[in-house]
């Protein structure tokens, strides 16, 4: 059972976490080149009316001034109205639509990573120096080493040019489904339409038309970010299992008699499986930066596409509010891990 | 052991590089200042500060929360170093005392100067 202090001693870490987020952010902006007033207005605006938004904007002010103002705003969860990239619209409307994209692929991604890395990373420790697992070591060592700039064309290229299995890009077939918004999560909201559909007049496979498609959405961009993570995932699984296997425990376990698979899945997973937690908690950081290059490739609008464009016309509210919210979910992610590795193994809350 | 004791250590830990840093940053305006306007040099030298602090608190948050996981992970995958979460703690708590230092150091300069 974990305790209520651990998880409050965990979420008070949040607090730090997101304060040095936003005093770095806002470093990085004031150092980086360049005006954000004379990117409002545009670079043939007259000299005057650029001092006039710097007013308006308070760009004027000390920095300690600017820097003040910015903390209070921010611990009242005002990130403020975006410059330029969708000038005018509070930073928290536009990260409430953009956020459950790059969540979906980064939790579809983290899936496939977990449900293919853990048990490729059992048997190639069941099957210590074997060809098979000769074969999984050098698929983990490939999958951690080839970047996604690089391992998202190739995919495409091979599922949707040559064998023409998958679509390209995008979220759904625009031009045939309309989606309604519930949830965000579009594999979600398509699923819930057809369930409507099927309830609404009897059940048909052309009601759940919608979810297939946004589902061949998702598969070559969730495999893409998904690779690097079952990469790591099965090398960690690998050495962490073998190192169990080998524990007295394990030995007594087979020698009164337990069958091989009941002693490794009872007894060997459970303790195999706490430093494998740990490591996916700290990849799902690694899967959010990512998402970031995989919705560049595949066309996708999500947060990462937004930051990205955010920081080339140097929308600062909407930059600082995006990095906050990646540095929220990153911290949030790590104290589920740490609850689930607790409950694994109690004397980590000591 | 009692609050007194085990806060001296800690807060010395924070004064010693925050002071250095107070020094540093209002050295660094000046320098800065004598080169380029005030206005550039206090928003310089106090964005430099605040990355530094940033940086610091960034790292010592990720320290706790991360520190042990970082640990088991490098002696899993066989790349023993000589980083430990305490080690990476102690040296970020210092950076944040500098980095602090720094911030005021260029604001109360910057108020005296102008």
């Amino acid at each position: 059972m974990v305790s209520m202090r651990f998880i409050a001693k965990r979420l008070l870490l949040l607090v730090p976490v997101l304060f040095g987020v936003a005093t770095l952010v806002f470093a990085i902006l004031q150092l980086s080149p360049g005006n954000p007033a004379r990117a409002i207005a545009g670079q043939r605006a007259s000299e005057e009316f650029v001092r006039q938004i710097e007013r308006e904007l308070g760009l004027n002010d000390p920095i300690w001034v600017q820097y003040g103002r910015f903390l209070v705003e921010t611990v009242q969860l005002d990130l403020g109205d975006s410059y330029t990239v969708q000038r005018g619209t509070p930073v928290r409307t536009i990260l409430v639509n953009k956020l459950p994209i790059t969540l979906e692929l980064a939790l579809y991604g983290q899936l496939i990573g977990i449900l293919l890395g853990i048990p490729f990373g059992i048997i190639s420790a069941v099957k210590q120096d074997t060809l098979t697992d000769h074969l999984t070591r050098v698929g983990a060592l490939s999958g951690i080493s080839i970047p996604i700039f690089w391992s998202g064309p190739l995919v495409i290229l091979l599922f949707a040019q040559i064998l023409g299995w998958l679509p390209t890009s995008g979220r759904i077939d625009a031009q045939r489904f309309a989606i309604e918004g519930i949830t965000g999560l579009i594999t979600v909201d398509t699923f819930v339409q057809g369930i409507q559909a099927t309830l609404a007049s009897g059940f048909a496979v052309s009601n759940f038309a919608a979810f297939f498609s946004a589902v061949s959405h998702m598969i070559l961009p969730a495999a893409t970010i998904g690779i690097y993570s079952m990469a790591l995932i099965s090398r960690m699984m690998r050495s962490s299992m073998l190192e169990v296997i080998r524990q007295d425990y394990i030995r007594t376990a087979r020698a009164k008699g337990q069958g091989a698979k009941i002693t490794l899945m009872k007894h060997g997973l459970r303790n195999a499986l706490i430093p494998v937690i740990t490591v996916i908690g700290i990849q799902f950081g690694s899967l959010l930066g990512g998402a970031v290059l995989t919705e560049t490739v595949f066309a996708i609008g999500g947060i990462g596409t937004l930051l990205v464009e955010a920081i080339n016309v140097r929308d600062y509210p909407v930059v600082q509010g995006t990095v906050l919210v990646f540095a929220f979910l990153f911290t949030l992610v790590n104290l589920g891990v740490d609850i689930a590795y607790s409950a694994l193994d109690p004397r980590i809350q000591q | 052991m009692a609050l007194g004791a085990w806060l001296r250590p800690r807060i010395r830990l924070l004064a010693t590089a925050g002071a250095v840093g107070v020094v540093a940053g209002a050295l660094a305006l000046l320098a800065l200042a004598t080169v380029r306007t005030p206005e550039f040099a206090s928003t310089q030298t106090f964005a430099v500060g605040a990355l530094v602090l940033g940086f610091a608190v960034l790292g010592w948050s990720g320290s706790v929360l991360a520190g042990s996981a970082v640990e088991t992970l490098q002696s899993h995958l066989d790349t023993d170093t000589d980083w430990t979460e305490q080690d990476s703690r102690r040296a970020m708590a210092r950076l944040v005392g500098f980095g602090a230092g720094v911030m005021v150091g260029v604001s109360v300069a910057t108020a005296l100067l102008t």
